[in-house]
């Protein structure tokens, strides 16, 4: 099931880690040595770049995705897959944020998401930074443009679904329109 | 020429309508009034409410009933998390209450904000609440009662912001317990058919084992506790509001475009 092959941030492919420098990273991260790394564990290991805890939705929204088992943690095998994941976010994350101020303004998240071939209004990018902007700074921090990137991608799959003449708009029933939203909460 | 809406995302799976309930699913035809439930939901069932919409719109600091502070406070849950030394160990002169806020609430927001910044954070609201087997509430939940309480736009709410969040988490729990009937401490997917049935919703039994499976997925026995119940509940209000909104002419049916539905979900979602 490539379910999180979907979840791989775009365009971007950076070779795999070292197996011996990942698995000291694991172990430093799994401080309770319990062979999987837990939201709270992963989440105190994460940096966001601005001295404040790493947005815990998102934190939880990764392991989610690689947690086969659904055991509320990663092993040492899908951590490797979380690593490249977070990697990869990161590089994009820097190419944007071109004063390397750990933030990326309404522009730079514009030109993000249209890179990943979002066509959406000016409008649309206030609502996106209001929403995302977990900080209150008018910019969106790393750990919130990953949430905001997940929470974007989810939706566009769930609408792209029930758009199968794929003219850019759906007609769904009340239960079919929560069964989306809901799907992505 | 086809729409393009992200398409930087070849996600594999392709467009398989996957998620489409069997047509004719058993929507509609509910009670008189349009098709789902004349209330559309929204308001939890109970007279100690006062009727009309008891939380108003999503984000509205507070309860608009007057509510009359005689919920007991404890009950047979243990209630979440008391700050210690209990509602009832007044310190301090009660006059330092700030006008309009509930004197229970004061007391705990005096404890909770145990840095004494006069503001009560994401961290500080988790670390005081509990769901009745123990567990913290989910970080989901805070952030969503965080927000919907912080008028002033920081992440945290003040004396006031707290003392209408925690009596939407009174009201809320009273709620729970009332549909909790074989008093489990959690409500599983009949007795949470029979809760939104009376709030109002006409939602199918499948669709509703599907969301209680859905939220209930961590620790996975299929129930949801306090936090998971009022995040879904709270959701489901205001997602059907977002839909309602829409359906302008009440057939249960609507139509959107992409980015009408990404912000529709987008700014409701937590």
């Amino acid at each position: 099931m490539a379910y999180h092959n979907q979840y791989r941030p775009p365009h971007y492919n950076s070779a795999p880690p070292d197996q011996g420098f990942l698995w000291n990273i694991f172990q430093r991260v799994d401080k309770d040595r319990s062979g999987a790394i837990s939201d709270t564990e992963l989440q105190q290991a994460l940096s966001n770049g601005t001295w404040t805890p790493f947005n815990p939705v998102t934190v939880r929204s990764i392991i989610s995705m690689f947690d086969r088992e659904n055991k509320g943690g990663v092993n040492f095998n899908e951590f490797a897959g979380v690593w490249k994941y977070i990697t990869d976010w990161q590089n994009i994350f820097r190419t944007y944020d071109r004063d390397n101020s750990g933030f990326i303004d309404k522009n730079e998240l514009k030109q993000a998401l249209t890179g990943f071939g979002y066509r959406l209004s000016d409008q649309f990018y206030n609502t996106l930074i209001e929403k995302f902007d977990r900080q209150k700074r008018g910019q969106v921090a790393f750990d919130d443009f990953i949430q905001c990137c997940i929470v974007l991608q989810r939706l566009t799959d769930v609408f792209r679904r029930y758009d199968t003449d794929q003219d850019g708009w759906i007609q769904v029933s009340y239960e079919q329109y929560l069964s989306m939203v809901f799907n992505v909460v | 020429m086809s729409y393009s809406y992200g398409q930087g995302y070849p996600g594999p799976g392709g467009n398989a309508p996957r998620h489409h309930p069997p047509p004719g699913a058993p929507y509609g035809g509910g009670p008189a009034g349009g098709q789902y439930g004349s209330p559309y939901g929204g308001a939890p069932p109970g007279q100690q409410y006062g009727g009309g919409a008891p939380y108003g719109s999503y984000g509205q600091p507070g309860p608009r009933a007057p509510y009359g502070g005689g919920q007991a406070p404890g009950g047979p849950y243990g209630g979440y998390g008391q700050p210690q030394g209990g509602p009832y160990s007044q310190q301090g002169p009660a006059g330092n209450i700030p006008p309009g806020v509930n004197p229970e609430a004061y007391q705990w927001f005096c404890t909770v904000d145990s840095d004494r910044s006069g503001y009560i954070n994401a961290k500080e609201l988790k670390q005081a609440l509990m769901n009745s087997n123990n567990s913290a509430f989910n970080d989901e939940t805070c952030m969503m009662m965080l927000n919907m309480f912080d008028k002033t736009k920081t992440g945290r709410v003040d004396v006031f912001g707290f003392s209408a969040l925690w009596m939407f988490l009174q009201q809320w729990r009273a709620v729970f317990q009332q549909f909790d009937r074989d008093r489990s401490g959690s409500i599983n997917s009949n007795e949470m058919h029979q809760a939104l049935s009376q709030m109002g919703y006409n939602l199918s039994p499948q669709f509703i084992q599907e969301l209680v499976n859905r939220y209930s997925m961590r620790g996975g026995n299929g129930v949801l506790q306090l936090d998971r119940f009022i995040q879904v509940c709270t959701q489901l209000q205001s997602m059907t509001q977002a839909f309602r909104e829409k359906d302008t002419a009440m057939t249960g049916n609507v139509r959107m475009n992409y980015e009408d539905f990404l912000s529709g979900a987008i700014t409701r979602l937590m």
